[in-house]
């Protein structure tokens, strides 16, 4: 998960303890859901991500906290159900609570199920830390017609408990009033001990009813709201394939059409070939002058909104008159020293390959665009809810790939960016099935901006070759998938999944946590494409991009049937599958378009399936080790040409052109 | 220590004698030779029936639909909306039975299943939870 570092700030170095009561660092924590990081918010005034789906806080977030007359240092954490570490964030919590000796805790619950927090408590209390109890969506309690006896439960758990409505921000006041209070909680270390978890939890639990008896009750609702509604209806046999599809198709229309389709034309366009480009390519010939002449050219900028992947809502055409990269010598600008360099640096920002007008158009004009509307939409499904119900719908299908459905968040996260869905496969629970997904990740599934490029790669096809494309990517999925479920022969981890109640996406969770993701994004792209940009240009300077065709000819153009200058598209895949198919976009509908329909389908096929770019690579070494990541990209690279080229091959029998 | 767990051919848990559940001064003491399960609380002779290579080949195991006890299902065949209560978790006393116990999933837990298909869904308590259609044949449950 991407982090939002600006917010981590460091501890402060121990001060010293003025009274008993001081707490130098307060630590929130609870179960997943219970409203913590909004409580978080209340008591800090900065804002953190606040998550839906079990497991997407990995990051713990801090913030300095103005209670009464202290400042403390305030920790947020992942949600936990236990403090077994089961999981990774399990363990971050567990690590963070164990290393802050001197912290208070104070636990955040649901008040309308309050048996699982005070499974939690239970735990939490065997490390004989202060701690205070907020008993979170009280008022949600309230509408139930559920009760709690707040002075008993502290009585019994020896701790003050305080009941709030953070989303409101009521009862803040009194918890910070409480956090001054908080005290040691009464052990019930008796019944707890023992190696087995299970045992100490059924005791736990135990104790658990006894408290609750006589403290807490509540009915169950009588009728379902909306959102209830909705959320059966995400899970419902073939309801719920309505829904998915009618998501799918939302995001497509947003990220395919909006994204990749209205924004990048208006960036790519509008901005960079009618407004940046020029501005530069002005400045440095005025700066460094040699004899030349740059083309004069009308670029059309049209305006509108995406209906369908072929209709437009128009609203009209804005055509401006600028210069453009391409340009001519003069006839007596060759030879002399000094136009040489001036030539050079000319051309490695403003020329063919040029840092601006190639590596920064393509990542903020093509890829940005795309990057942050996959982002937005994917946030708000985050933070509705959405996933999990998407996993119950796929885990049939992802058993048969030896996988389980929680595998289906990295690969639509892999959507958005392989490499960060490479590093979210640790909510997996095997090993195993992190490698496998992985794999996928790495070989089929093409980030946003790949497949922005890949959408826009479509329209120079007939619809059924377009579809004929997804279908062979979600096969190869499938087939690979599957192969490797009977080759390891292992069946997949047990699937339980908490299901969270589905939600109203929250504008400022969204908002936040998309720029997050974006900020992540975008350190790491635009190096990479400067750096891809650099090497094209270099090789350009040298006259090796031409024997580099060469080298690559009989693959590419034996093999697969494709101009021999695609070699160059592969060659920039390595640094980024996204910009090696953005070569192709431009080869296939650019100004000079060279690829057939059917070159530019064996094309799309073996980009999308190459080797995962250079970024993702190495985060595969990081996470699984050097030897899976070398043996990844051994078993893809032949397979992407292998299945490329099998469908040169088969040309003639497939419905294209 | 493997060596001493006894698994329930009811439920498939695995425990050590000592964890039996049966009553301490019962009157059968030492003559009595049946064990009963802390997971589901079904009495069995200690030493399992041998499973012949008959019921392998027609897939069947110790934990035969035949053998349940009265009024116990597993709880992939519990209808949409029906409350019970959690008999048995099933399976190897493991890693199921900790992440479905921090839930509160436990014996004795009263469940509504929502249900059954793509995967089947319960509520314990407020919580809903997603179970594999697998393990859920596995878990024992007592319709109510």
């Amino acid at each position: 998960m991407p982090t939002l570092e600006t917010r981590d700030r460091p501890l402060p170095h121990a001060p010293g303890r003025e009274g008993a009561r001081e707490a130098a660092t307060l630590v929130l924590v609870g179960n997943a859901n219970v409203g913590k990081s909004v409580l978080f918010r209340n008591l800090t005034n900065r804002y953190v991500t606040v998550s839906n789906y079990p497991g997407t806080t990995v990051e713990i977030v801090r913030a300095r906290a103005d209670l009464g007359d202290r400042t403390v240092e305030v920790v947020d954490t992942p949600g936990i159900n236990d403090l077994s570490p089961r999981s990774e964030d399990a363990r971050v919590a567990r690590d963070l609570l164990l290393e802050s000796d001197d912290a208070t805790i104070l636990q955040v619950a649901d008040a309308k199920n309050l048996r699982r927090a005070l499974l939690l408590t239970l735990q939490l209390a065997e490390l004989g830390r202060p701690m205070v109890l907020a008993l979170n969506m009280h008022d949600e309690l309230e509408e139930r017609g559920g009760r709690i006896d707040v002075e008993a439960l502290s009585e019994i758990l020896g701790i003050p408990v305080v009941p709030t409505v953070a989303v409101r921000d009521r009862g803040t006041e009194e918890l910070i009033e409480a956090i001054d209070e908080a005290r040691i909680p009464r052990r019930f270390g008796r019944i707890l001990e023992g190696n087995d978890e299970y045992a100490r939890n059924r005791a736990a639990l135990e104790r658990v009813t006894d408290i609750l008896e006589s403290t807490w009750a509540i009915e169950q609702p009588r009728h379902a709201s909306l959102r209830v509604r909705l959320g059966f209806w995400a899970m419902h046999p073939w309801k719920g394939l309505g829904v998915l599809g009618l998501v799918l198709g939302a995001v497509f229309w947003f990220v395919g059409l909006l994204g990749a389709g209205t924004l990048v034309d208006f960036f790519e366009v509008a901005i960079f070939q009618q407004r940046i480009g020029p501005l530069v390519i002005r400045f440095l010939d005025a700066l460094l002058p040699f004899g030349h002449a740059h083309a004069v050219e009308t670029v059309a900028h049209p305006i509108g909104l995406p209906v369908t992947p072929v209709h437009e809502w128009t609203v009209g055409t804005l055509s401006r008159e600028v210069v453009v990269p391409g340009y001519e010598l003069a006839a007596n600008g060759a030879g002399a020293w000094w136009p040489s360099v001036s030539r050079f640096v000319h051309d490695l920002f403003v020329g063919e390959y040029g840092l601006i007008t190639m590596g920064l158009s393509y990542a903020f004009a093509i890829v940005l665009p795309i990057v942050t509307t996959f982002f937005l939409a994917f946030s708000v499904l985050e933070d509705s809810g959405y996933f999990p119900r998407m996993a119950i719908m796929v885990n049939r299908l992802f058993r048969k790939m030896g996988l389980n459905g929680k595998a289906v968040l990295p690969m639509i996260l892999g959507l958005g960016c392989d490499t960060m869905a490479t590093m979210s496969t640790r909510i997996l629970e095997t090993r195993r099935e992190r490698i496998v997904t992985t794999l996928l990740l790495a070989l089929a599934v093409p980030c946003s901006a790949q497949l922005g490029v890949l959408l826009a790669m479509t329209t120079a096809l007939s619809l059924p070759a377009a579809m004929l494309w997804v279908v062979v990517i979600v096969g190869v999925i499938l087939f690979v998938g599957w192969l490797t479920a009977r080759l390891w022969g292992a069946s997949s981890s047990e699937f339980v999944l908490e299901v969270p109640p589905m939600r109203w996406p929250q504008a400022s969770n969204v908002l936040v946590k998309t720029y997050g993701r974006l900020k992540w994004y975008l350190k790491e792209v635009v190096p990479l494409f400067l750096l891809g940009t650099f090497v094209l240009f270099v090789l350009d300077e040298l006259d090796l991009l031409g024997r580099i065709a060469d080298i690559g000819e009989p693959l590419v153009t034996g093999w697969l049937g494709l101009p021999s200058d695609m070699t160059n598209a592969f060659l920039v895949g390595f640094l980024r599958r996204d910009f090696g198919a953005v070569y192709i976009l431009d080869a296939a509908t650019g100004p000079n378009a060279v690829l057939s329909p059917h070159q530019i389908f064996v094309a799309m096929i073996t980009i999308t399936l190459f080797i995962p770019c250079f970024a993702n690579l190495l985060i595969i070494a990081r996470e699984h080790g050097v030897r899976v990541a070398v043996r990844m990209s051994a078993f893809i690279f032949p397979f992407a040409f292998l299945v490329g080229g099998t469908f040169h091959q088969l040309g003639a029998w497939l419905p294209i052109s | 220590m493997a060596a001493d767990l006894l698994t329930c051919p009811l439920c498939g848990f695995a425990f050590e004698k000592v964890d039996t559940l049966c009553a301490h001064g019962c009157p059968l003491g030492a003559m009595c030779h049946l064990v009963r399960c802390p997971g589901c609380g079904y009495e069995f002779p200690e030493k399992p029936r041998t499973v012949s290579w008959m019921d392998r080949l027609l897939g069947r195991t110790a934990t035969g639909g035949a053998d349940l006890p009265e009024g116990v299902r597993p709880l992939a065949e519990l209808e949409s909306g029906a409350a019970a209560t959690v008999a048995c978790l099933g399976g190897k006393n493991g890693d199921r039975h900790g992440t479905l116990s921090v839930f509160g999933f436990l014996p004795g837990a009263e469940i509504t299943l929502l249900q059954q298909r793509p995967a089947c869904v319960v509520r314990v308590g407020e919580t809903e939870l997603a179970i594999d259609a697998d393990i859920a044949r596995e878990i024992l449950v007592r319709p109510v």
